[in-house]
């Protein structure tokens, strides 16, 4: 079967792009020294010691990874590094001028014998994780060996993982599951997501999604025939059978778990829209599709007619009206919102009586369910100030917003770039995805094909879920920025993610195998 | 089975999901970032008013109001006020939380730069994101004028008591003065002062006894206006009645008609002896003369004639820096706390300045300026002109017509009743001075008497309207006439 791109494949095949990656690449670093440099200009007048240290690292450690891809992997897509690291270059400046800001907000609270605040903006942190992140790609991408030689010895492969399917699938839910067991999970800034491991915070979720798209892959390839040959067909609807709408429901029944003990609309979203999306790749039955949002659409609309799940109303009112809910705010059964913000008479009587959460106390009073806008109100205020063209780098007052370093780290840049920024981030987010489908589509086997746009995807999808988040496209969910946020099990999972991208794409672009003319008659077929 | 049609919808429908985002953004940045800089949840704008410095306000040349730079973190701008006391009733305050009065506030977008006009002028800067400078006011206020009313005030009204004073330039309805006693100090509450200052204006707000030293006595406290209001009498009798300032008017004594008290004269011998030229009574001052023109206009034709020169609502200085509300109630809340109207009695008592009339300084500075500009009366105002930064003129004051209370001869005929005033009547103390008027003396309820003087200067040639009010035992003539004098003199020293 070969389609039209194959045959044209076929007579123009894949250059080695090494220039044109290195040129990108140095242009991604251009902007990431002088995003380090207008830190420094804009805020004290001269060049900053981080440009040297933090950018000259990052400098070290890009051309490292540029130069073990360009030798083992030289046919491997050329703008998936250098859009990699132009994030992630940004992302760390963008934490330095952060950190700059908070330590001296930390320098005066010292003065002042005031309690420290613990979470704070950390560029040596990020730049260790950055370190590891990228040293995970090269280690990533000097294991995996050709996918055209599953067998040799030794040899890993992206599809060495096919073979243990239901353990990864296993792993992935123990993963997910480990910050609820008591003793090792552990609860920061109310979602429990990560785990202690010795002095180090991970968030498991982060590995998970990739653990769960290989299982997804894995499965959805042994079962797609099945699936999407047999069963009833009812007018244009083909229904599946029984049995085969069994990991449907399993699935459904785990991203409304997520929902319910969670309280997060935004990772339930991303699981099971996930999940829709390689059922739809693996069958091309858009009746799979409906379904599934059907019952998405059933089970959040259940949960917010069920009294004890209140909060998740409470999530799309925030969403929809956020702004009576600013410093706090009550939501009543029959709808209405109580502001409950220390300016309020009945939080001052809270106050009065020694409460140490008075709003909260005044609402639990009111017998309604407390919540506060703050966080996504000061963002949206953040993404106000920078408006078309931003403040410029170092002359904002990002640091403003609570956790402007991770969650929030899209409006922060917003509002020093300006809408001009994001889009450009926006548009290297969107390339980052594009050039993913483009090596599912050039992959040649099924299980890759499904795997390469699982994981494109699944990184548009996180994207879309916090960056709609935190512009109240969508209800707000803290999930992690790719990239940009700080912390270290989102950069390392990304750049494993960006490294089996890399090596796919590789293997997928390299020219078919010369037949050896000296051999006469013999003539070797290609596997296409 | 081939995978790439659906791995290529998958990738559309992700394009999609940028697509959504990219469009939000612009919405979020784009059309909706004005209004979220102006949220009242966002406390930037107000820290903000603190990280910039604001536009100067200056007067006669004379640089008043600065934002020096405090050398802190926050506030990074503090203000300065050069003789805040003095200047304090126009300029108004700037606080620390970001409250502000009078010019302070009517001009805030303009002194803060964050006004469109800066915005439309420098929309290059804009556009680059460089922050917009405050612009710079020049008031219309002689500073040195200003500063001679002050001192008066300061030294003729009694002790704990008020005093204010108002002049204008009757051509333009430029304030020239606006002068109050007690004053306050606004460096006192200026950003720069912090806790302390938040504490000195809660001070400030309570205020002691009678006084309320942010409510200046000039544009934002009502007096009753006494004898100074005949001369709104006089001019509603010459429009309603048809009489002028020969027609002789009946001067013996009035027996009101509800009550049967008689309404006192000051003197029973002279013009108000039994009948006199209405110039004579009102030179005199009879009181009642006027009490019967108002019983004959009757409550309703006084309170509107009087709404023509200002009264019965927030004259407009500038844009919400209105002053108080002057008026001559028809229908008023008794003490019993009911709707009342005014009757016969009080009618009589109202066409002299008592009973329920109120007026500030300004207004009965606004009836001689009426007087003075032939009977047209121009809309008061303080700020001449701003100025950006670079010196490009932003605004610049232009005189409007406030309304015409009375025709160009009755207004003549006014103007020499009143230099009969201080040739042959009540203000014969002021020979000399270049000035006349008509003096006003309200009793106040066991309270020190309001003591008006409320004319023009020059005698012969006027060109200002004013109005002098001090709190103190005696009478109009001497509490509040030679203040007039200095300051006029002051103000004509050019």
């Amino acid at each position: 079967m070969n389609s039209l791109g194959e045959q044209i494949r076929s007579v123009l095949p894949y250059q080695r792009r090494n220039a044109a990656s290195f040129a990108l690449l140095a242009f991604a670093m251009v902007l990431t020294l002088s995003a380090f440099a207008e830190v420094g200009l804009a805020r004290d007048g001269y060049l900053p010691a981080g440009l040297f240290t933090y950018g000259g690292a990052l400098l070290v450690l890009a051309f490292a990874a540029y130069f073990v891809m360009a030798k083992f992997l030289p046919y491997a897509d050329p703008l998936l590094l250098p859009l990699a690291v132009a994030l992630n270059g940004l992302g760390l400046a963008m934490i330095y001028r952060l950190d700059l800001d908070t330590s001296e907000g930390h320098k005066v609270a010292q003065l002042a014998g005031k309690k420290l605040i613990p979470d704070d903006a950390n560029a040596t942190g990020q730049l260790m994780w950055t370190f590891i992140g990228i040293a995970m790609f090269v280690a990533a991408v000097l294991i995996m060996r050709d996918t055209s030689k599953p067998d040799a010895p030794l040899s890993f492969t992206p599809k060495t993982a096919q073979r243990y399917t239901y353990l990864t699938g296993l792993a992935a839910i123990i993963l997910l599951l480990l910050p609820i067991v008591p003793g090792i999970g552990a609860e920061i800034n109310g979602a429990k997501v990560w785990i202690h491991v010795g002095p180090l915070s991970v968030q498991p979720g982060e590995f998970a999604k990739l653990l769960l798209v290989v299982f997804f892959a894995g499965y959805l390839v042994n079962k797609r025939q099945a699936m999407s040959l047999i069963g009833k067909k009812i007018g244009p609807f083909s229904l599946p059978r029984a049995r085969d709408l069994g990991p449907i429901v399993v699935i459904w029944f785990f991203s409304l778990g997520v929902l319910f003990m969670q309280k997060d609309l935004g990772t339930a979203l991303l699981y099971f829209g996930l999940f829709v999306s390689m059922l739809y790749i693996a069958t091309q039955r858009l009746s799979w599709v409906a379904i599934g949002i059907g019952m998405l659409a059933v089970g959040v609309f259940v949960a917010t007619q069920l009294p004890f799940m209140a909060h998740v109303n409470q999530r799309i009112d925030i969403w929809q009206n956020p702004k009576p809910y600013f410093d706090g705010g009550c939501l009543l059964h029959d709808g209405k919102v109580v502001p409950v913000n220390p300016d309020t008479t009945i939080y001052k009587k809270e106050q009065a009586a020694g409460s140490g959460y008075p709003g909260f106390t005044a609402c639990t009073k009111l017998g309604g369910d407390y919540s506060d806008s703050r966080q996504l109100m000061m963002g949206l205020f953040s993404l106000g100030e920078g408006g078309v063209l931003g403040k410029g780098l170092g002359q904002g007052e990002p640091w403003r917003t609570p956790l402007s370093f991770s969650d929030f780290i899209f409006d922060s840049m917003g509002e020093e770039l300006g809408l001009t920024g994001l889009m450009a981030l926006l548009l290297i987010y969107a390339l980052i995805v594009q050039r993913g489908m483009k090596t599912a589509v050039a992959a040649r086997d099924p299980y890759l094909k499904l795997f390469a746009g699982g994981v494109s995807f699944v990184l548009a999808l996180q994207v879309f879920v916090i960056v709609g988040g935190v512009t109240k496209l969508i209800p707000l969910t803290g999930l992690t920025t790719p990239f940009l946020s700080q912390g270290g099990s989102s950069l390392m999972a990304n750049w494993i993610l960006i490294a089996i991208l890399v090596r796919m794409s590789h293997d997928a672009r390299k020219p078919a195998p010369q037949a050896i003319q000296d051999e006469g008659m013999t003539q070797i077929v290609s596997t296409r | 089975m081939n995978m790439d049609k659906p791995i290529r919808w998958v990738a559309v429908f992700g394009m999609l999901l940028f697509f959504g985002l990219m469009a939000q953004v612009n919405y979020v940045q784009g059309s909706e970032a004005e209004s979220l800089r102006t949220d009242p949840h966002n406390a930037r704008q107000y820290q903000d008013l603190f990280n910039s410095p604001r536009g100067e306000i200056s007067a006669g040349g004379e640089v008043l109001v600065t934002s020096p730079s405090t050398g802190k973190d926050s506030p990074k701008f503090g203000r300065a006020y050069k003789d805040g006391p003095i200047f304090a009733p126009i300029t108004g305050f700037f606080g620390g939380s970001g409250t502000a009065t009078q010019v302070e506030r009517a001009y805030n977008s303009l002194l803060g730069g964050k006004d469109k006009r800066i915005a439309n002028q420098h929309w290059f800067d804009t556009f680059i994101g460089k922050k917009p400078e405050g612009a710079n006011l020049e008031l219309t206020i002689d500073p040195q004028a200003q500063r001679t009313a002050y001192a008066q005030l300061k030294a003729q009204t009694a002790p704990g008591r008020r005093g204010g004073a108002v002049v204008i330039d009757a051509k333009t309805g430029a304030i020239r003065v606006a002068a109050s006693w007690p004053s306050y100090d606004p460096n006192e509450v200026a950003p720069q002062t912090g806790d302390k200052g938040v504490k000195r204006l809660g001070e400030l707000q309570k205020g002691s006894g009678v006084l309320r030293p942010l409510n200046d006595n000039a544009l934002s406290q009502t007096f009753p206006p006494g004898s100074t209001f005949k001369t709104v009498t006089a001019t509603e009798a010459m429009r309603k009645l048809g009489i002028n300032d020969q027609t002789t008017v009946n001067t013996s004594p009035l027996k009101l008609p509800e009550s049967g008290i008689n309404l006192p004269n000051d003197s029973d011998s002279g013009a108000c002896g039994s009948s006199a030229p209405l110039k004579g009574a009102y030179a005199e001052s009879c009181n009642t003369s006027f009490g019967r023109l108002a019983l004959q206009l009757g409550i309703e034709r006084l309170s509107q004639g009087a709404a023509d020169y200002g009264f019965g609502k927030h004259v407009t200085i500038e844009p919400y820096m209105p002053a108080a509300e002057s008026d001559v109630p028809i229908n008023f809340m008794g003490a019993d706390g009911k709707q009342q109207h005014t009757g016969q009695d009080a009618t009589a008592r109202s066409g002299i300045g008592q009973e329920n009339v109120r007026a500030t300084p300004l207004q009965m500075a606004m009836v001689a300026s009426a007087v003075v500009n032939h009977g047209k009366l121009m809309n008061p105002y303080v700020v001449d002109d701003v100025r950006a930064k670079d010196q490009s003129e932003l605004y610049k004051a232009s005189p409007k017509q406030y309304g015409e209370p009375l025709s160009g001869d009755q207004a003549s005929q006014l103007q020499d009743m009143m230099r009969a005033v201080v040739a042959q009547g009540t203000a014969k103390n002021l020979q000399g001075m270049n000035i006349a008027g008509k003096t006003g003396t309200a009793e106040q309820d066991g309270n020190p008497n309001a003591r008006w003087f409320v004319g023009f200067a020059p005698a012969d040639n006027p060109r200002y309207g004013f109005a002098v009010m001090t709190e103190g035992s005696g009478f109009g003539a001497t509490g509040a006439g030679p203040i007039a004098a200095a300051i006029m003199r002051q103000v004509l020293k050019k």
